[in-house]
C-alpha cells in the first residue's frame, strides 16, 4: 500500500499545440511541490502519443479534445487497447457538448486555462482511478472514429478508415484491407457495419466492402452464392456476394454508374 | 504607441458617423440601386392598384394605366433624381425635416410637370384647380406611404439588426478562441514576458473592436491592422501551420467597411481551414477595389473531414445578413468551394472616407 506513494505518478502530455504542452508542463512541474509525479512524455498527434505510451507506459495521460486528424474521445479508446491503459484526463479550452457528457458520466476534465489547484486535484483522483471504459467512449463520439487501431508486434497501428477496401470477418477476427497491406483487429463486423455505415456495405454474411472501393461486378462464384462477384479498386482480389446481400450491392452499383 | 494613435483616431471617426447612421436607419439611402427598384415597383403597383379600382374592363384598365403613366412615370423619374442629388443634404437633415422637404419636392415635382406638360396631361384636367389639388393630394399621399414603408422596414429589420449584431458578436469571439489564447499567452508569460504583452495587447484591441456598435463604418486600413493582430494570436498557438498570403497591393486606403467582415472570415478559415490539417495550410486574403466596388476575398483549405460535415457557418450567414441589411442589393456575396479549397467573396460599394 505503501508503494503507490513512494512511486512518482507517471504522467504523459498530449496537445497539438506546442504551447499548450508547455503550459501544462510548466503546472506540472509546480505541482511536484505538493505531489511526487513525474512526466514521461508528451505527444502533439495520436500516433506518436500510442508509439511513445507504447515504449514507457504513463498511468494518468493528459488528453485535449480537439486535435487535428484525431479528437482525444477516439485516441482514448485507442489508448485504452495499450498493454496498461492510462488514467486519461481531458483537457479543453471550450466544448459545450464534451463537458455535459462528461458531467453525466463523472469524467474528469480541465477548462483551458488551466488552474493549478484544478490540475493537482485532478491528478490525486487520478492515483485511484480507473481507465475510462471504451464503451463509454464510442457513446461520446458524435461520429464513427477515423482511425482502426491494430496491435502489431506490442505497438499499436492507427489505420485510417479511408484507406480500407474491405473488412472480412474470419473466426474470431476481423482482416482490414488496404490497398497496400492486411491487419487483423479484435472487433465484431456487426459492431463495426453499424458504425461505419455511411462507409461500407455488406456483401456477404462476414464481408463489408467500402462504397467508395466498388468498381463494378463480375459472373461468378460458389453455389448459394447469388453467382456474382464484387470487383473493386486498387485490389485484383474479387469478394464474394451472397443471394440476400444482392440486391442491395447491386443497386449501390446502379447508382454509382449514373453519377458517373 | 502606434496602436493607441491607431485607437484614437477610430473614435474620432466612429463619432462623425454616428449621425449619419442614425439618419440613414429611418431614411432610406436615395443613392442605393435597392431603395431604387422599391419606389419604381412600389409607385407602380399603387398605380396598378388605382386603375384598378376604377376600371371596369381590361380595356379600361390599359387606358387608365396609360393615362397615368403618362403623368406618373415623368414626375416619378424626376423624383429620383432630386432625391439622388439631395440624398446627402437629407442625410443632415432631422428626419421630419428630410420627410417634409421630400413631400415638398414630389409635391412641386407634380405640379411644375403638370403644368409644364400642358396639353399632354390636358384630359385629365377637367375640373380645373380640383384637378391640381387632387394630383398634389395623390402624388402626397404615396410619397409619405413610401416613406412609412422605409421606416416601417428599418423598424422591422433592426431587431434583426440588434440580433444579427449580438450573435455576431458571440461568433466573432469564438469562446475556444478566446480561451486557446490566454492558454497560449500563459505559456509564454514566464519565459518570453515581452511576447506574452505583445500578445495580451492585441487581445485588448480586438475585443475593443468586438464590443464596439456594429452600424458603423470603420476604415477598411484599419480592419486590415485588426486582422493582422488577430492572425498574430492565432500564430502564437499555431506556429508554423497557419501560413497566410495577403494580396494587399491594391487595397484603398480611403475605403470603408462595416466593422469584423474581414475578421470573422479568417477566423472562419481558420477554424474550419486550418485547426483540423495536422500539417497546416495557407490562407489567402485579396483587399482591392474594382469598378467602384470593394473586393474581400478569403480562401483556405479544406480538410476531408470538414468538407464532408460543411462545418458551422453561422458566424458566415451572419456576415451576409448584416451586408445586405446595409447594402441591399449592391452587396454581393459569393461562396466558392472545391474539394481541397473554400473560399468567400465579398463585393461592396466602394465607399470613401470624407477627408479629415
Amino acid at each position: 500500500m505503501n508503494d503507490t506513494f513512494t512511486l512518482p505518478l507517471t504522467v504523459f502530455v498530449v496537445d497539438d499545440e506546442p504551447l499548450a504542452r508547455r503550459r501544462l508542463k510548466e503546472l506540472l512541474d509546480d505541482c511536484r511541490a505538493q505531489i511526487e509525479l513525474e512526466v514521461t512524455g508528451e505527444a502533439g498527434n495520436g500516433q506518436e502519443a500510442l508509439d511513445k505510451l507504447g515504449e514507457t507506459p504513463a498511468e494518468v495521460v493528459l488528453l485535449d479534445i480537439r486535435m487535428p486528424q484525431m479528437d482525444g474521445l477516439e485516441l482514448a479508446q485507442h489508448l485504452n487497447k495499450l498493454e496498461h491503459p492510462p488514467v486519461i484526463i481531458f483537457t479543453t479550452a471550450y466544448d459545450a457538448y464534451a463537458i455535459q457528457a462528461f458531467e453525466r458520466r463523472a469524467i474528469d476534465y480541465l477548462l483551458k486555462p488551466i488552474r493549478l489547484g484544478r490540475l493537482f486535484e485532478a491528478l490525486t483522483r487520478a492515483r485511484d482511478a480507473v481507465p475510462i471504459r471504451t464503451e463509454v467512449l464510442q457513446e461520446l463520439m458524435p461520429e464513427a472514429r477515423s482511425h482502426l487501431s491494430v496491435h502489431e508486434r506490442g505497438r499499436i497501428i492507427l489505420v485510417p478508415i479511408e484507406e480500407v477496401i474491405y473488412l472480412r470477418a474470419e473466426m474470431k477476427y476481423v482482416t482490414v484491407r488496404t490497398a497496400q497491406r492486411e491487419y487483423l483487429i479484435e472487433e465484431s463486423l456487426t459492431a463495426l457495419e453499424k458504425e461505419y455505415a455511411a462507409r461500407f456495405v455488406r456483401t456477404h454474411r462476414s464481408c463489408l466492402a467500402a462504397k467508395a472501393a466498388v468498381a463494378g461486378f463480375e459472373k461468378g462464384g460458389d453455389e448459394g452464392e447469388s453467382g456474382w462477384l464484387l470487383k473493386l479498386h486498387g485490389l485484383d482480389e474479387r469478394l464474394p456476394i451472397s443471394r440476400r446481400q444482392w440486391s442491395g450491392v447491386k443497386m449501390l452499383g446502379e447508382t454509382r454508374e449514373q453519377g458517373a | 504607441m502606434r496602436v493607441r494613435t491607431q485607437i484614437n483616431s477610430y473614435a474620432m471617426k466612429r463619432k462623425r458617423s454616428i449621425n449619419q447612421n442614425i439618419q440613414h436607419r429611418l431614411l432610406p439611402d436615395f443613392r442605393n440601386m435597392g431603395t431604387v427598384l422599391r419606389i419604381v415597383l412600389l409607385v407602380n403597383a399603387v398605380a396598378l392598384f388605382l386603375a384598378l379600382a376604377q376600371a371596369a374592363s381590361p380595356n379600361e384598365l390599359w387606358q387608365q394605366m396609360l393615362f397615368g403613366s403618362a403623368l406618373l412615370q415623368p414626375v416619378l423619374l424626376c423624383t429620383l433624381l432630386a432625391l439622388y442629388v439631395l440624398n446627402p443634404a437629407l442625410a443632415r437633415l432631422a428626419y421630419w425635416q428630410a420627410a417634409l422637404l421630400i413631400v415638398a419636392v414630389v409635391a412641386l415635382l407634380t405640379f411644375a410637370l403638370t403644368h409644364l406638360g400642358g396639353e399632354l396631361f390636358a384630359g385629365t384636367d377637367e375640373y380645373g384647380w380640383f384637378g391640381d389639388l387632387r394630383r398634389l393630394l395623390q402624388s402626397a399621399i404615396i410619397a409619405l406611404l413610401l416613406l412609412g414603408y422605409f421606416r416601417w422596414r428599418t423598424l422591422v429589420l433592426s431587431p434583426a439588426q440588434a440580433d444579427a449584431r449580438l450573435q455576431a458578436l458571440q461568433a466573432r469571439i469564438r469562446p475556444h478562441f478566446l480561451f486557446n489564447s490566454i492558454n497560449a499567452v500563459l505559456a509564454i508569460v514566464r519565459s518570453e514576458p515581452k511576447r506574452a504583452e505583445a500578445a495580451l495587447e492585441d487581445m485588448a484591441d480586438l475585443f475593443r473592436m468586438a464590443m464596439n456598435d456594429a452600424h458603423e463604418l470603420v476604415a477598411l486600413k484599419d480592419e486590415f491592422a485588426l486582422a493582422q493582430r488577430y492572425l498574430a494570436l492565432e500564430q502564437l498557438r499555431m506556429g508554423e501551420r497557419l501560413q497566410v498570403r495577403w494580396h494587399t497591393a491594391n487595397m484603398p486606403d480611403d475605403a470603408l467597411i462595416p466593422p469584423l467582415v474581414l475578421q470573422p472570415l479568417l477566423e472562419n478559415a481558420v477554424y474550419h481551414g486550418i485547426e483540423p490539417l495536422a500539417a497546416g495550410g495557407v490562407i489567402e486574403v485579396r483587399l482591392y477595389a474594382a469598378d467602384k466596388r470593394l473586393h474581400l476575398e478569403v480562401r483556405n483549405p479544406l480538410s476531408g473531414t470538414a468538407a464532408q460535415t460543411g462545418g458551422n457557418h453561422i458566424a458566415l450567414a451572419n456576415i451576409r445578413e448584416r451586408l445586405s441589411l446595409l447594402f441591399d442589393v449592391e452587396a454581393e456575396y459569393r461562396v466558392e468551394r472545391s474539394a481541397e479549397r473554400y473560399g468567400v467573396h465579398i463585393i461592396i460599394p466602394y465607399l470613401k472616407q470624407e477627408a479629415p
